[in-house]
């Protein structure tokens, strides 16, 4: 048997000794405990910031946008993703070899970005809306030292592929992709969506780390517009050419399908972006308008298109001091298709009397003058048609032919449809359908019937009388060969500033529309304030004829004469 | 003997499940990298497809219709129209 020398505390047994060595070992994880727990604790804020800064990214807010396409599918308004060049001066190594880089690149000249080095105090752009191929260069080398103090930002291009065309509807952007005229602004909601800010984690080197939570459903729709880009081309080219010729101040052109209301082309010029004149612009439409007096007058039975009117030796007293001449011709009397050929204000002046203020008014408004279309267009004007109880004689029997009201050119073009389609009032639309990701589609251009304003009696008859305006009238020069065609010129003086018209301001004008057989378009120009003095039947109707031309050439539409060679 | 089994295979686990991880976030940056790419591809592809928008749009080829071929828009009376069968 063992026995023990001494009961020295000093001496050990195997237990104390495991205990003392478990306290040992437990030590270590008890201050790292403690340490933890006095970091989460008390340090937490300034740890989890220096965390997060190393550990994640976060991603710019982001806003996509959809494109803007003809009827066809053709881009007119497209955003491309580019990106910004900028330098943070305090991160570059060596100065020379940056901007040597830079230059060679982005092919600016190295004294251009050295004056912006010395003009900024730290940060500055050297480039914006840098192309794809330069973007992928630059991002090469951002991680080795000659990219250090380079920064890429992301940004978005507007492209509009066919240059100024259709600009005055499509509207314009900014470089954040918010819409700000046009149909950019009202179909922003559709057009747009906001990506928003994510945290995304990243590598040692900054590469961001892959998360599924990054993926963002997107929900940006394409917007399909009724304008055809070719059409639109011919509509531009042609008035371009006319407003240049005349030195008119504006011009306006539009076409339109009669029997379904939709808008082919909707050209303004000069071009702003936004601002379309076909909705926008309100004028006095002068003899134009008497196609609608003279078709109510028809309709309403108060005339019929063999009744000769009385010329009253060409000068007309309608009240004391308000006399209406006419110096175009020489004859007492004048049958209905003459009034309009010869565009007699007499005439005109008196079917509208005969019809009466109250007539007169209901079939304005029934054409849907002074009311907005409802097409939606920003800034759109319902032009102006006061009530007839306001009306004097005198204010009754100029509205006849054009004078007193104020239209605007889609209000016209839909009124003179109406009696190209057989009197029927269609809703002009100017938007054909939204397409959504996913392929959900909204149609918008289904051919929506306001009302009849017309018979279909009244529509023949007056069918015939505008293509004898076109064949033996003031309207010549719209004549097309193989087809007929049917219109009225317009050729009214402005409203002057001192009060009254003033006589060397004018607006010239045509609308009419071809087959008349089947009618397929229905034309307008309207040319404004020509420094030149002109006429609609100078002016704007070889306007209406080359456009027409053009339409009846690209839809493949068949001559309706038979003996034109 | 038991405990060290059990430890081991709780050693075993956690080993495999920070592996994984590893390679998730390797994964990640490979496709971070990758869509990175085809972002700058399909810019590009963008690029050259408004071109060639640009290129077919009527304004230009009209354009070089008339002055490289000196052709003029047909009148629609001289075209003839085919049937349809």
């Amino acid at each position: 048997m063992f026995k023990r020398k001494s009961a020295s505390p000093f001496v050990f047994n195997v237990k104390s000794r495991m205990r003392i060595a478990g306290m040992v070992i437990l030590l270590a994880p008890l201050c790292i405990f403690v340490r933890l727990f006095y970091m989460q604790t008390f340090l937490y804020e300034e740890f989890s910031s220096k965390a997060e800064r190393a550990i994640y990214n976060y991603l710019a807010e982001d806003r996509l946008r959809g494109k803007i396409l003809d009827v066809n599918g053709r881009e007119l308004a497209e955003s491309v993703r580019t990106h910004s060049c900028g330098v943070n001066k305090r991160y570059v190594k060596d100065k020379n070899k940056t901007v040597a880089f830079l230059s060679e690149t982005l092919g600016i000249p190295k004294k251009r970005i050295l004056e912006k080095w010395n003009r900024s105090s730290n940060f500055f752009f050297v480039a914006k809306k840098i192309k794809p191929d330069n973007y992928i260069k630059i991002s090469q080398i951002l991680r080795k030292p000659l990219g250090q103090g380079l920064e890429l930002t992301p940004e978005y291009e507007r492209i509009h592929p066919y240059g100024d065309s259709a600009l005055d509807l499509i509207g314009a952007s900014n470089s954040k992709n918010y819409g700000l005229s046009g149909i950019e602004q009202m179909y922003n909601r559709e057009l747009s969506q906001d990506i928003s800010k994510k945290r995304a984690k990243r590598a040692r080197r900054g590469e961001i780390i892959y998360d599924r939570k990054l993926k963002e459903e997107l929900s940006v729709a394409n917007v399909y517009l009724t304008i055809d880009a070719v059409a639109q081309f011919y509509a531009e080219s042609a008035l371009k050419k006319a407003v240049e010729e005349i030195g008119a101040e504006h011009g306006i052109a539009l076409v339109q399908e009669p029997k379904t209301g939709k808008i082919l082309a909707a050209a303004s010029y000069p071009v702003k972006d936004g601002q379309s004149l076909a909705f926008q612009f309100t004028y006095e439409p002068g003899s134009t308008f008497k196609t609608i007096a003279i078709s109510s007058a028809l309709d309403a039975g108060v005339v019929h298109i063999t009744d000769s009117i009385d010329m009253d030796g060409r000068v007309w007293e309608i009240a004391r001091g308000v006399v209406v001449r006419d110096n175009q011709h020489k004859k007492d009397f004048l049958s209905i298709p003459e009034i309009l050929q010869l565009s007699s204000n007499i005439g005109a002046g008196k079917i509208a009397l005969e019809l009466g203020a109250k007539n007169l008014f209901y079939y304005i408004k029934a054409f849907g003058f002074g009311t907005k279309t409802d097409i939606n267009f920003n800034g759109e004007s319902k032009g102006n048609v006061l009530p007839y109880s306001r009306w004097t004689k005198v204010d009754t029997a100029t509205k006849g032919y054009g004078y007193g009201v104020a239209v605007t050119p889609i209000q016209l073009i839909n009124a003179y449809s109406a009696i190209a389609n057989g009197g029927i009032l269609m809703q002009p639309h100017i938007i054909d359908r939204i397409e959504y990701t996913g392929g959900k589609v909204e149609k918008k251009s289904k051919p929506v019937k306001i009302r009849r304003v017309l018979k279909e009696e009244t529509t023949q008859i007056m069918k015939k009388a505008l293509q004898s305006v076109v064949e033996a009238g003031s309207g010549k020069r719209a004549q097309i060969k193989g087809y007929n065609v049917a219109g009225k010129t317009g050729t009214a003086e402005k409203l002057s500033k001192e009060g009254g018209y003033a006589k060397r301001k004018h607006i010239v004008s045509f609308c009419g529309f071809a087959p008349v057989s089947d009618p397929q378009f229905t034309v307008l120009v309207v040319l404004d304030n020509p420094s030149k003095y002109t006429f609609g039947g100078t002016a704007a109707a070889p306007v209406f004829k080359e456009i027409t031309e053009r339409m009846l050439a690209m839809k493949g539409v068949a001559p309706d004469q038979l003996d034109f060679e | 003997m038991r405990i060290f089994v059990v430890l081991f295979v709780l050693a075993f686990f956690l080993f495999g499940v920070a592996v994984m991880r590893i390679e998730i976030n390797r994964s990640g940056r490979t496709i971070s990298q990758l869509q990175n790419e085809v972002e700058i591809k399909e810019a590009r592809n963008q690029y050259l497809q408004l071109e060639i928008s640009r290129l077919a749009g009527p304004a230009n080829i009209t354009r070089l219709a008339q002055e490289k071929l000196g052709m003029v828009p047909a009148k629609p009376h001289e075209i003839v129209l085919l049937e349809e069968k």
